[in-house]
């Protein structure tokens, strides 16, 4: 699923559905509201119908199915460990255990395909301490080319034979390769301060003030919270 | 095994909520002790927390099975354990965001992840007169043995948390399968994420020993961290 940031950074700045245009603020509150019923309500038909909006806004916001199904497997393969483990052949309970992570995995992957990640950490990097919020910033923008680099990497060490020696040695090159990363990132964040320096930085990056901008969009998002409320109030009873 | 990302709605609140709270303190405590750190630690940080990602991204084949490493040895021993816990936290607020962990477990995650990552600086520290790459290795091997135990331990909770063993007089043979599988995988991590390490510590040590805390050098330490 990391591999897939790049293609939904990618989503998230060039998608055209009135998801994207929405602001990050009012998406962000839809997402915990989604998040927070699915994980404590004990209504599997709630759990059900949460999980179905989910995977609609998700579809509806134009993600490729290769990278739902991705966002999916991983919660589903942990959930699944508990499902084994606390399995009574009663369905409910498994059930519900699947549907809470796979529909908090869905809202929270349409969130990151459909808002720009500066309107995502702007909001959130104001609740944090100032170096994990620069953290956030700073880590993302790394990202791209590190992962970039690594998959180089890997890829011409499997093309040298490295795939083909014995395991330690496999790991020792891979630790080589590795380090040759961590120098890299070190200079990086060498030219990154010096860049930051001359740009006059103030103690703490700003992420853009777009994130709390409302548009017109926003009233779909307004829309699917009431529609979320309401499900609450009329499933949140029912077993 | 340590980046086993627990998702949301697997646990109960009992677990998270105060593992969340914990996570915050920690924040707290951890901004307070790196105040007089710089620009360009904070920098260096998130470089380094990019590259926990992306080492997250590759895959180690090992015969059917691919390992995705965590570098959190690494990463404790050259950050050392608060700086650390903040790239945990950090990359585990990004993994929640695409279904990697859960939005409310970020805390719980970042936790089991910074305690690893700690171990492995305090180790680390502890073993002065050991060579570098040694040291590295030792610290990841305890670190990553903090993790993977925490986790196991969180799983067996969120597992009581649900009355399931009192339901069902089965359920600790049943568990004693899960945890049979779960910790061969554990000690392949230790061994892995060991190895690994030594190949990065060996690497720096010959490039540039001044990135390894407590080296031979001439330089001073990264980026004028409080020591």
């Amino acid at each position: 699923m990391i591999a897939s940031l790049p293609s939904i950074d990618l989503l998230a700045g060039s998608g055209r559905t009135p998801w994207h245009r929405a602001s990050a603020l009012t998406k962000l509150l839809l997402v915990l509201g989604i998040v927070g019923l699915a994980v404590f309500t004990p209504s599997l038909r709630l759990l059900a119908a949460l999980a179905a909006l989910a995977l609609a806004l998700a579809v509806s916001a134009r993600v490729p199915a290769k990278l739902v199904a991705t966002a999916l497997a991983y919660p589903s393969m942990i959930a699944l460990v508990f499902v084994v483990a606390s399995w009574d052949g009663a369905w409910g309970p498994a059930a519900r255990l699947l549907l809470r992570p796979t529909t908090s995995s869905l809202a929270a992957l349409w969130l990151v395909a459909t808002t720009p990640y500066p309107d995502l950490f702007a909001p959130i990097s104001r609740l944090l301490p100032r170096a994990i919020g620069d953290g956030l910033f700073i880590t993302y923008r790394a990202l791209f080319e590190l992962i970039g680099r690594a998959e180089r990497m890997w890829r011409s060490l499997r093309i040298r034979g490295g795939g083909r020696v014995p395991a330690r040695q496999r790991l020792g090159a891979a630790g080589d390769g590795l380090a040759t990363l961590v120098l890299y990132a070190f200079e990086r964040s060498q030219r990154l301060y010096a860049t930051m320096h001359l740009r006059g930085h103030s103690g703490r990056i700003c992420g853009c003030r777009h994130y709390a901008e409302l548009t017109r969009a926003d009233l779909l998002v307004g829309a699917t919270a009431l529609a979320v409320a309401a499900m609450g109030v009329t499933l949140g009873g029912a077993s | 095994m340590a980046h086993l990302h627990i998702p949301d709605g697997v646990l109960s609140w009992v677990i998270w909520a105060p593992a969340l709270l914990l996570a915050l303190s920690m924040l707290a405590v951890s901004s307070w002790a790196l105040r007089d750190r710089g620009p360009q630690g904070v920098a260096y940080q998130g470089a380094l927390g990019a590259l926990v990602l992306a080492a997250m991204a590759l895959e180690i084949p090992l015969g059917p099975f691919e390992y995705h490493l965590t570098l959190i040895g690494p990463v404790g021993v050259l950050l050392g354990p608060w700086a650390a816990f903040q790239v945990m936290f950090v990359t585990s607020a990004m993994l929640s965001f695409i279904g990697h962990g859960g939005l409310t477990v970020i805390g719980l995650n970042a936790v089991i992840l910074g305690a690893g990552a700690a171990a492995a600086s305090v180790v680390y520290g502890a073993l002065p007169g050991r060579s570098r790459p040694a040291a590295m290795a030792a610290g990841t091997a305890a670190g990553q043995a903090i993790s993977g135990l925490l986790w196991l331990l969180v799983m067996s909770w969120g597992l009581a948390a649900r009355g399931w063993a009192a339901r069902h007089p089965g359920g600790a043979e049943r568990f004693g399968v899960i945890a049979g599988v779960a910790l061969p995988m554990w000690v392949v991590g230790v061994v892995i994420e060991t190895t690994v390490a030594f190949g990065i510590a060996r690497f720096l040590a010959r490039v540039r020993p001044d990135l390894l805390p407590g080296a031979t050098t001439h330089a001073a330490a990264p980026l004028g961290e409080t020591a």
